[in-house]
């Protein structure tokens, strides 16, 4: 099949396409099991193979995708067919950022692949899960182990070669109650990074039930919990939140194909602006984030992006200065071009695309927030006069152009006079972006600092699902509007 | 209809068979088109081509289930997807509830949604069409994005039960047009859904974006105070909280999950204004409703809110089967949710805003970002974004700059809305996530609602 895309991308380029790139995926597998009150209600397997191509002619992009292999030659045609239409409407002749060719490979890092696991062993693991969340206080309870496996051949018309392996490892559970109130309540633990590999072995079944009790645990204290209070207070996140804040109002905010305007017929803008790079002060001095593929055993790190750029860790905010975005190819050029400057020096590979049928867009990596210098936990609590500790990610909502957001977690602690005191159930906050990161007064330390795995984000059209990974620690925010 | 779709399911109904499994075997297949324009360019222009099949093998409690994107003529392959099956279901859990096996009862042929002209589209006129709908608007500063997002969806179903087939095919089109100020940032969006290619109408659109960018270029932009207003709906907004709140509190699912702010006693009862009619309705063309369900039920026209009295849960088979209820006819990928229009005759955006009005009216046309932050609640929150509008008393408009929105779907449909547009309206509610799945509503094209607290308001674009 290999030289059969070969001689296609060699057949294009001879037609006058200034580049072609191919994206053969021989396999993906899958397979998804969710038990639900001890029920497996699903348990499914699934394999996908096909090829999405990708022409650049006259300053415009067509693509074309199919799970048919017996023609490939008409997948080739039909993308020279659509960039040559779309070349009628460029009013920013398209042009790639400059890239060495590479020819390499990338595997992710596990002992034992999943998929050579037996399913009797993977169904015993969510029944044992099972009967651990099966506590008083319990209504509703979910354990859920996802497996993903796909294989990647990458070629283009400038002479790179890539095969990446990836094997991907999700498992979660949670516990639902009913409140005082007779409002439903959950609590969810979802690992992060908790092994340098992530295989079979990364799935721990200590840790599972170590955590299972704890947040059986937080559960029954919220099901009798008081509301949260309203008010303007400080807000101390925990990772179960805190990465969700980093993903939505620094993560997505920076996706350069966002702030250029890629994104507004569908998830939105951006209020950053090119001329704001050097210069805007998104945040306090105590935050500087991240764009890290090369974060050890994370799905953010996948060796080269879908443009063949090999894996990068960059500054996105440095002590609270925005001095960098999530890139590809296409958007540094244009980019620069708009700035009448070099704002990027080249691609920072995070164009990535989530199968064969679907087009490389910016996604994040592993965007993370740097450990501070603050403490502890308990040194950050201590510290604080009034607020609530937070974790877990009931809801988000941010604005078109991610200026502004609301979140609800699943668990709150008041906090007076540096202790942390009881539970509250049912807390939200809601901020503008800038004057939230500025109102950042305490960054954590390394032992509060955790890598997050996301397995659902989503973006672009046609709309596509993308795994990442944020490090982050606990953050303090100050005079945030909580409880609307 | 394709004899090789049904052609494939029955050799793969005696492969099935000739390995004695009990099993449903469901074709999906989508010729999908996306031109994707940003910064007045087409951006993307893209086309998949992708056939899945699905096997759900059953043995008495126990139900396994394998899925792939297959090449059409790798029979192979396809067949190995059913011994996997094989593999898998000796080691399945048994459920501790007997799951329903389909078995049809006749053949079915639903092509009603399937408009040829449509299936044929061709780039050139994807393009035409946008070309017509932003001629004259763009300039140096006001850029064109966009969408035109058109395709065919074929699904069908086979059980080793018998040799009946269920075969649906579908056409649908979505299209999202935003122009939107380079330097100022705010943008404005006008919408259009399509099942037949005669209900593309760019005129049409291109009269909603002239008027909304003559608005915001004209009119005085303003951070508004928060509190309460009378806000007008537009039709992705409503669309979107329909959608939401049929989900979340009127399906079987949510009510036995305990997530549904409706419980099971509130049937019967009048919980919404009594302006409020919603029924799940097969019979609507346009937002490509299907005569069957995935197990053979015919489905038929099924009340939900009647004079604004809730009237019952849909249930699908497998939570059916669970609790021990009465199907519904809503093992389905997508509902028919049809809203119906009132007496009010704004049937455009120019008869919105000629409106008589003695007070302020806030006129949000889409909720951007809506997520339920507290589902036994109710209650949702979003932004406003694309075009929204401040109506004011003395004729004037104003230009919002966005604002947030935290409320309750009764504080939408209950005891505080005002009147409905006569006219309604298809919305396409489409995700383009997973697997094509055309998704529609028919709603009001305005809704207007009194009291709505606006709790955040930006101080700028």
């Amino acid at each position: 099949m290999k030289d059969s895309i070969r001689k296609y991308i060699d057949q294009l380029h001879a037609k006058g396409a200034h580049y072609v790139d191919a994206r053969w995926y021989p396999r993906e597998d899958s397979n998804f099991l969710f038990m639900w009150n001890g029920n497996l209600k699903e348990n499914n397997a699934s394999s996908q193979s096909g090829m999405g191509v990708r022409v650049l002619y006259n300053g415009a992009w067509g693509f074309s995708a199919s799970s048919d292999l017996s023609n490939p030659d008409a997948i080739f045609a039909k993308a020279f067919d659509n960039a040559r239409i779309a070349s009628e409407r460029v009013t920013f002749p398209i042009r790639l950022a400059e890239k060495e060719a590479v020819v390499g490979s990338f595997n992710s890092p596990n002992k034992i692949d999943p998929f050579t696991v037996g399913l009797d062993e993977k169904v015993a693991f969510l029944q044992k899960i099972d009967a651990a969340l099966n506590q008083p206080g319990v209504v509703q309870r979910i354990s859920m182990l996802q497996f993903v496996r796909k294989q990647i051949i990458f070629m283009d018309s400038e002479g790179s070669e890539i095969e990446k392996n990836i094997i991907e490892v999700f498992p979660s559970i949670q516990a639902m109650g009913i409140d005082k109130d007779g409002g439903m309540q959950r609590r969810t633990y979802q690992p992060g990074r908790t092994a340098p590999t992530r295989g079979w072995e990364s799935i721990d079944e200590t840790d599972f039930l170590h955590n299972a009790d704890r947040i059986i645990n937080e559960l029954n204290q919220v099901l009798v919990a008081d509301d949260a209070p309203n008010g303007k207070m400080s807000v101390i996140l925990l990772n179960g939140i805190m990465f969700l804040q980093t993903h939505e109002t620094i993560g997505h905010a920076l996706e350069l194909d966002r702030i250029l305007g890629y994104e507004l017929s569908f998830a939105g803008g951006s209020f950053v602006r090119l001329e704001d790079f050097g210069k805007l002060q998104y945040g306090s001095e105590k935050l500087t984030a991240r764009a890290n593929a090369l974060e050890p055993n994370s799905p953010g790190s996948f060796g080269f992006d879908d443009d063949g750029v090999p894996a990068q860790d960059n500054l996105l905010i440095d002590k609270g200065i925005l001095v960098g975005a999530i890139t590809g190819r296409q958007m540094v050029e244009e980019a620069n071009a708009k700035a009448k400057k070099q704002i990027f020096e080249g691609s920072s590979g995070a164009n990535r695309a989530t199968s064969f049928y679907r087009v490389p867009i910016e996604r994040m990596t592993n965007i993370n927030i740097d450990p501070g210098t603050d403490g502890s936990l308990e040194d950050i609590i201590a510290n604080t006069k009034y607020g609530l500790v937070l974790d877990g990610d009931k809801s988000w909502s941010i604005g078109s152009n991610r200026e502004q957001f609301h979140f609800a977690c699943d668990i709150g602690w008041l906090v007076e006079d540096g202790q942390k005191k009881q539970v509250v159930k049912n807390p939200t906050y809601r901020g503008e972006t800038l004057p939230f990161y500025n109102s950042l007064t305490a960054v954590g330390d390394e032992s509060t600092w955790n890598v997050h795995y996301v397995d659902n984000c989503g973006k672009g059209a046609p709309n596509q699902i993308m795994q990442l990974g944020h490090g982050v620690p606990v953050c303090r925010f100050d005079n945030v509007q909580v409880g609307e | 209809m394709s004899n090789q779709v049904i052609n494939l399911l029955q050799q793969l109904r005696q492969s099935a068979l000739s390995k004695n499994l009990k099993a449903l075997i469901s074709y999906h297949e989508e010729d999908s088109y996306l031109m994707r324009f940003a910064n007045s360019a087409i951006s993307l222009n893209t086309n998949e081509h992708l056939i899945s099949l699905d096997f759900i093998a059953f043995d008495g409690r126990k139900k396994v289930s394998y899925s792939m994107i297959v090449d059409p003529a790798d029979l192979a392959s396809m067949e190995k997807g059913l011994d996997t099956l094989s593999e898998m279901l000796p080691h399945a859990q048994a459920l501790t509830y007997e799951p329903t096996f389909p078995v049809y009862e006749r053949d079915v042929v639903d092509e009603r949604s399937f408009d040829p002209a449509l299936a044929a589209l061709t780039n050139e006129e994807r393009l035409a069409y946008f070309n017509t709908l932003a001629e004259g608007l763009e300039s140096d500063d006001v850029k064109l994005s966009g969408i035109f997002a058109s395709g065919t969806t074929t699904t069908a179903q086979i059980s080793t039960a018998n040799e009946y087939t269920q075969y649906f095919r579908a056409t649908d089109a979505q299209v999202t047009a935003v122009l939107s100020s380079e330097s100022l940032k705010w943008e404005v969006n006008a919408e259009q859904s399509a099942q037949k290619k005669s209900d593309l109408d760019a005129q049409g659109l291109h009269a909603d974006l002239a008027l909304l960018v003559q608005h915001y270029q004209q009119d005085q932009a303003a951070q508004i105070p928060v509190g309460k207003y009378t806000v007008v709906l537009g039709p992705a907004a409503t669309a979107e909280l329909i959608s939401i709140m049929s989900y979340y509190g009127m399906t079987g699912g949510a009510l036995m999950q305990g997530y549904s702010f409706l419980k099971e006693e509130d049937q019967g009862k009048l919980l919404f204004s009594e302006k409020m009619n919603l029924m799940d309705d097969p019979r609507e063309v346009e937002i490509y409703a299907q005569e069957a369900d995935r197990f053979g039920l015919q489905r038929k026209p099924f009340p939900l809110i009647s004079e604004g009295r809730f009237q019952a849960f849909m249930w699908d088979q497998d939570t059916a089967d669970e609790f021990g209820k009465t199907v519904t006819g809503h093992d389905v990928s997508r509902f028919s949710l049809v809203m119906d229009g009132g007496d009010a005759p704004f049937a455009t955006l120019k008869d919105l805003l000629e409106m008589p009005r003695d007070e302020d009216i806030l006129y949000i046309p889409y909720i951007h970002y809506m997520n339920v932050v507290n589902p036994t609640q109710g209650m949702i929150t979003g932004s406003s974004r694309f075009g929204a509008l401040l109506l004011k008393k003395d004729g004037s408009v104003q230009v919002p700059y966005n604002v947030r929105l935290t409320q309750r779907f009764y504080d939408f449909f209950g005891e505080h809305m005002q009147w409905l547009s006569e006219k309604q309206v298809a919305y396409n509610v489409s995700s383009s996530y997973g697997r094509r799945d055309p998704t529609a509503l028919k709603i009001p094209r305005f809704v207007c609602v009194k009291e709505i607290e606006i709790s955040h308001s930006n101080p700028s674009y």
